[in-house]
């Protein structure tokens, strides 16, 4: 037998019907959801002194808005606690700023997924995980909290796959995609405190995003190869959809300290990967990619009939095109276990040259 | 304990009004102007082109404007739709070739429709299913638009011209009128 006598009793044949229910009525990611009722709702709702009719995020051209109480119905659905729910507020009004969400990249052959960043001290009061398996599962609060604003997106939204979400491919973080930066392990100030907020604030942070690169570079004790590994995989041509592109830099924390033991701040870093994301002409001719599309300014050959060249024919190394516009087009963080010269590169789909779209986390109650 | 309770529905979506009225149908494109409303997409302005005086040709439409939209993802601007719909008689747009502009597409389509000009929302075949969700969120299920055979973006001219030659017989259905 395999009944545990302390186990609680349940009608688990309700309970699948119940999820049934929902599958029924595609209000799913494809994973059960918590069954929600107004009373679980109101948990929820205590934890802000919003309106819940007042409204987080409009798609126009989709006809459509988010409410917070769409948001705390859908948070809920997702498996976030009610105590998650100010994070799931910072959330939307983060990924409401960026640029891309609202014109449309979640209905995009792309297929990108929103990621989340999570700073502070709710961190370790919620349990938000910033260490080993960062991108992994088996972590509530950053599960749940990527999902809530992927099942708002399918369901308020109406983002469905094959209907209005058109992604060609996607990518696996779109279940849920949330991490938190180890900021205890981190020899620099954490992202949050670089864009102004305060240590004790907690704050998160958006972005769009399509692939996480894996960084493998555990035997070199060098800055330099260190950063060109990184600069070389941010480059890389696949990648190169518009003229020029933007990463996220999610440094172990082994790698973070390599950095700093060499004197290199995050500025420094972010500069030595400009300088080196550069690729020949040659290159992006092999693969098709030298020239831009005259008005979406997307890469295409420039055999192409929309063809024009891109601004680094124009300069005095016509030859050599870097891949980002600006420094700033890296936004450095550190997040993993410190056991080991592992990284990763989240290519991002957003600000080029910009602050990141961050939010401060209102408690209440 | 709360006990039994109703499920809440999460998509907000309260059923809207839906207005799906078609502008008025000219008699003939005798001398009407053609706006050619480009979403930016590669190839779009060539296909417009070609549709544009295939009319021309075919129908003695009179001239052809080509307006250019500043984003393909989202639906044409207040202004410029206004001014399109000031200086134009029927309107084509293109090409909603990717997942945002198939969408928008349509949903241009529309309201040029709603502000009774008639239009033609081309995009590529392999979109056809979010130009018809599009068309239900924005209350106008079953908004009848064209699919260009995918891809659009890659051809050359005469690939071009051939894409218009399959469309053609549509445009004119679409429009109301015989060549």
């Amino acid at each position: 037998m395999s009944t545990l006598i302390e186990a609680p009793l349940a009608d688990a044949a309700e309970i699948r019907s119940t999820i049934e229910y929902y599958n029924s009525q595609k209000w799913t990611d494809g994973l059960p959801v918590v069954p929600v009722t107004e009373s679980y709702l109101s948990e929820f709702l205590a934890r802000t002194s919003r309106d819940p009719d007042e409204i987080l995020f409009t798609m126009p051209h989709l006809n459509r808005s988010l409410t917070i109480r769409l948001a705390a119905i859908n948070a809920a659905m997702a498996g976030c606690l009610p105590e998650y729910f100010p994070v799931v507020l910072a959330a939307w009004e983060a990924t409401a700023a960026e640029p891309y969400p609202k014109r449309g990249i979640w209905q995009s052959t792309t297929g990108t997924a929103p990621l989340l960043i999570v700073n502070g001290p709710v961190r370790e009061r919620l349990g938000f995980n910033s260490k080993g398996n960062v991108f992994g599962s088996g972590f509530r609060a950053n599960a749940t909290l990527g999902r809530a604003i992927r099942l708002a997106a399918i369901n308020v939204f109406g983002l469905h796959p094959h209907q209005l979400d058109q992604a060609t491919q996607a990518t696996l973080g779109k279940y849920s995609a949330c991490i938190a930066e180890n900021e205890e392990e981190s020899p620099w100030e954490p992202l949050h405190v670089e864009h102004g907020f305060d240590p004790a604030d907690s704050t998160v942070t958006a972005m769009v995003f399509r692939s996480n690169l894996h960084i493998e570079a555990r035997h070199t004790g060098s800055p330099e190869q260190l950063g060109l590994d990184l600069a070389n995989s941010i480059r890389r041509t696949g990648a190169l959809l518009h003229e020029t592109s933007s990463a996220l830099v999610v440094l172990g924390p082994e790698h973070a300290q390599l950095f700093a033991r060499a004197g290199w701040g995050k500025d420094d870093l972010r500069q030595f990967i400009f300088d080196n994301s550069v690729n020949s002409r040659e290159d992006l001719v092999a693969v098709g990619k030298d020239a831009l599309s005259q008005h979406t300014r997307w890469r295409l050959p420039s055999g192409h009939p929309d063809a024009i060249p891109d601004e680094a024919s124009a300069t005095d190394t016509p030859d050599l095109v870097p891949a980002l516009k600006v420094p700033s087009s890296v936004v450095i963080m550190v997040a993993g276990a410190n056991n080991a010269g592992v990284s990763a590169i989240i290519e991002t789909f957003g600000r080029r040259g910009d602050t990141p779209s961050t939010v401060k986390v209102q408690d209440h109650g | 304990m709360a006990g039994r309770e109703k499920l809440l529905d999460p998509t907000g979506f309260d059923d809207r009004a839906t207005d799906s009225t078609l502008a008025p149908r000219p008699a003939s494109l005798r001398g009407l102007t053609i706006g050619m409303l480009d979403n930016t997409k590669p190839n779009a302005v060539l296909l417009l082109q070609e549709i544009a005086g295939e009319l021309q040709r075919r129908c003695g439409a009179g001239e052809a404007i080509l307006y250019t939209k500043d984003y393909f993802g989202t639906p044409v601007k207040e202004d410029l739709l206004k001014q399109v719909v000031d200086e134009c008689d029927v309107v084509i747009t293109a090409v909603g070739d990717c997942g945002s502009c198939s969408a928008a597409t349509v949903a241009d389509g529309i309201l040029l429709e709603r502000l009774g000009v008639p239009a033609v929302s081309i995009v590529s075949d392999s979109f056809l299913v979010s130009g018809a969700a599009m068309a239900k969120v924005q209350g106008f299920p079953g908004f009848e638009f064209l699919a260009a055979r995918h891809p659009v973006a890659s051809l050359d001219e005469d690939e071009i011209r051939d894409r218009m030659q399959a469309l053609m017989p549509e445009v004119l259905r679409v429009l109301g009128v015989e060549s």
